[in-house]
């Protein structure tokens, strides 16, 4: 099936005939007034600090001991430290675990069920469950991780342990046995309001009478969803998978709060090998070559999304 | 259009202001020396020290006007984990932005003293009468690699496994002190077989922090192998044999189930064990230095143990290899120091010197549960009524210490991951030595691993 999209609104402006050239030079001075202030803390704080991880990254520097005076350029050796250290590579594939579980199946897949769900007009009580789904996001990520902390806990206190001492079962020590498994299903129920929102926001622009034609062509619930709906949305989507896949390999307090990359460093993933290199073990060179090929990696990630995100159907 | 550029005026000031606020970081008060009007400040970050110092203070800026010195001291109260305050004051004290005084343990004057980041105190050490008075052991063990000291001991102690006396008792299993570990793992075994428990707790794995090494594996190993640090050569030695016979101990703790592995896994692991389990009487054994008397389990420490001195008792650590002999571990290498950056030095060792002096440092010790590394004190008050803390500072002249150097922090973090292994299952006592030297290796470098 071919997309049958209309050109969106923001393209039909992008198109309107450009200002005349005279207009345009007499607002540059305002643009840059605007501008200039956030420009100037974009590079104070992020362009700035992400040229001197590069540079770290190509240094031995340390931040204890005496290799901490005198640090020296070493080329690529982090680099290469890095990419034959199975601590390392173990860790960028819990985080791939992390990501593609949590991220790009729980809270994309159910973010869309949610939307969909509370987009049908026969669904009662929306007002709640938005409410309910929506109330993970804005709590703050220690008060989430302390809360879940709690729910999980060893003691036959902790609240899952009380429902399923209710069946007869002993205390489990869930963040021990199922470590991954607990972090996957926190980081879905904390990042699922978002996903719901932007696939609600998606839904709503999909015109009515293209879903109305495809069931008069006869084409089930499903066929309209898998050829209609979803290429029509396909923009959020990849959007949305972009943005959950920035800040999912970004997690750290949820996982540090809950097990520390532990146990055995079962949940060590990319964000807590790089504190615990860099920070604990005072190692900020190879800490900071760490965080760069975690950027490149999300930066494929990322250039894939976009290009998937153009993809004629 | 001119309505615009105000606007647009007052948005780039807002946006500019409140950048440049976050830059700013304002002290007024400033000068060294100690004659015009300074401000020193120190973190603390454990409550009992917090209390403690805060108790000190009035006294100290009295006694200084008395002199004729204007110093007042800001207390920075910061209730934090030894962990947490390790890589807050690491970024303070390169930024040049740390307290002027600093109340640090062992691993830290280590690693920063070394880094260049302590200011020696040398030289306002020979110039203090006080610092004759100091233990010559505790001496040997402030001297850094560079023959310089960097802090002041607050207090020592003595490392020991504490028990408890009235639970053992009851269950019929011998409390003598035990004098090899296979004869304390029998007992160990009894125990087990009676409660079903977990009877001891060591520090181990990588949530306990520093402690893994510092309070247990650290005096196991010193207490069987003193080789492990080669002074002269400022390396470690990590085929000396007892590396391996640490960790085959703590993997048969862990396979025989006489340790409480899970709570090892949690978060804050000493909740469980020692302020939970111990003091209910289902742990009973754990590692513990003086400061237990005080700090976890005295009066007015983290979880109270009624009648204390009747239940709870202390025995040396077994020997662990053929020929090993009973012994206490000495804890004597934190204290009190100063920003290399602070440009309040001369008044900063004025507020140490007064803490580790007389009736403010007897207060301390009493406060946090420790024996004084001093000659003097014996006969303070309130000092001088605690004859648990009279007594560490006696075992102090008898106990094991080995004096390290720069490095200790990384075979302190990859000693808690290889125990970690074995509290996961992942290793045994040989595969987590290997691991271990892997690790140590691979942090350490070739500079700081003896060849």
């Amino acid at each position: 099936m071919t997309s049958i999209i209309d050109v969106p609104a923001a393209v039909q402006t992008a198109e309107q005939p450009p200002a005349p050239r005279r207009r345009r030079a007499r607002t540059w001075p305002l643009v840059l007034l605007l501008l200039g202030p956030s420009a100037v803390l974009i590079v104070l704080f992020i362009v700035l600090p992400a040229v001197y991880g590069i540079w770290l990254s190509l240094t031995n520097t340390q931040l204890t001991g005496f290799a901490a005076r005198n640090p020296k350029f070493v080329g690529f050796d982090n680099y290469a430290y890095l990419l034959g250290s199975t601590d390392f590579l173990g860790s960028l594939g819990q985080t791939g675990t992390f990501l593609f579980w949590s991220a790009i199946v729980g809270q994309t897949v159910l973010g869309m069920v949610a939307a969909i769900l509370l987009s049908r007009p026969w669904i009662r009580g929306k007002g709640f469950f938005g409410a309910a789904l929506l109330m993970p996001m804005v709590v703050p990520e220690v008060v989430a991780s302390l809360t879940w902390a709690s729910v999980l806990a060893t003691s036959p206190e902790g609240t899952l342990n009380r429902l399923t001492a209710v069946f007869g079962s002993e205390p489990t020590a869930w963040l021990q046995t199922a470590p991954m498994l607990a972090i996957i299903l926190v980081n879905i129920w904390r990042g699922l309001a978002f996903a719901m929102i932007m696939f609600q926001a998606a839904l709503e622009d999909v015109p009515a009478e293209l879903i109305e034609a495809a069931r008069v062509d006869g084409a089930s619930a499903v066929q309209v969803f898998r050829h209609v709906t979803l290429p029509l949305i396909r923009g959020p989507v990849f959007l949305y998978l972009l943005l959950t896949t920035i800040s999912t390999v970004g997690v750290f307090g949820l996982v540090y709060f809950l097990t520390r990359g532990g146990p055995g460093g079962q949940t060590r993933i990319a964000a807590i090998y790089i504190y615990e290199r860099a920070l604990q073990f005072s190692q900020i060179g190879i800490g900071s070559a760490a965080s760069i090929i975690l950027l490149v990696i999300v930066v494929v990630l990322g250039f894939t999304y976009v290009r998937l995100a153009k993809v004629e159907v | 259009m001119k309505r615009k550029y105000v606007v647009a005026a007052f948005t780039a000031t807002v946006v500019t202001a409140a950048g440049l606020t976050g830059c700013s970081a304002g002290d007024a008060t400033s000068g060294d020396g100690t004659d015009g009007p300074v401000t020193i400040s120190i973190l603390e970050s454990k409550q009992t020290n917090i209390d403690a110092i805060s108790k000190e203070i009035p006294g100290f800026e009295a006694a200084m006007k008395e002199q004729g010195k204007d110093i007042k001291v800001d207390l920075i109260a910061d209730v934090l984990t030894d962990e947490q305050v390790k890589t807050k004051l690491t970024q303070q004290l390169i930024a040049g932005q740390a307290p002027d005084v600093l109340d640090i343990g062992e691993n830290m004057a280590i690693a920063w003293s070394s880094a260049g980041y302590l200011e020696p105190l040398d030289s306002y050490l020979d110039q203090w009468e006080g610092w004759e008075h100091y233990y010559p052991a505790v001496k040997e063990a402030m001297t850094r690699q560079d023959g310089q000291v960097y802090n002041l001991p607050s207090g020592a102690g003595v490392l020991n496994l504490f028990y408890r006396k009235d639970v053992l008792e009851q269950l019929g299993v011998d409390t003598t002190q035990p004098k090899t570990w296979d004869d304390l793992i029998s007992r160990l075994e009894k125990v087990k077989a009676a409660t079903g428990g977990t009877p001891i707790v060591i520090p181990a794995g990588t949530a306990w922090g520093g402690g893994t090494w510092g309070e247990g594996f650290q005096p196991l190993l010193g207490g069987t192998d003193t080789g492990y640090y080669d002074s002269e050569t400022a390396t470690w030695d990590l085929d000396t044999p007892g590396w391996l016979a640490v960790f085959e101990l703590y993997a048969e703790l862990v396979q025989k189930g006489l340790m409480p592995v899970q709570d090892l896994q949690n978060p804050n692991p000493w909740e469980p064990t020692k302020y939970v389990k111990f003091p209910a009487g289902d742990i009973q054994v754990s590692a513990q230095g003086t400061w237990g008397w005080k700090f976890d389990w005295g009066p007015d420490g983290a979880t109270p143990i009624d009648g204390l001195t009747e239940k709870v008792s202390t025995w040396q650590w077994p020997g662990l290899r053929d020929g090993d002999q009973p012994y206490g571990w000495s804890s004597t290498g934190g204290g009190y120091a100063i920003s290399a950056d602070s440009d309040k030095k001369a008044a900063a060792f004025e507020f140490i010197k007064y803490l580790s002096s007389g009736k403010p440092l007897a207060e301390q010790l009493v406060a946090s549960g420790a024996a004084s590394a001093r000659d003097d004190l014996d006969d303070v008050a309130p000092y001088s009524g605690e004859p648990q803390l009279l007594q560490a500072g006696e075992d102090l002249s008898n106990s094991v210490f080995v004096v390290t150097g720069d490095g200790a922090d990384q075979i302190s973090q990859a000693v808690a991951t290889a125990t970690e292994l074995i509290l996961s299952g992942q290793a045994d006592g040989k595969q987590a030595y290997e691991a271990f030297k892997k690790d140590a290796t691979d942090l350490l470098g070739p500079s700081l691993v003896k060849q």
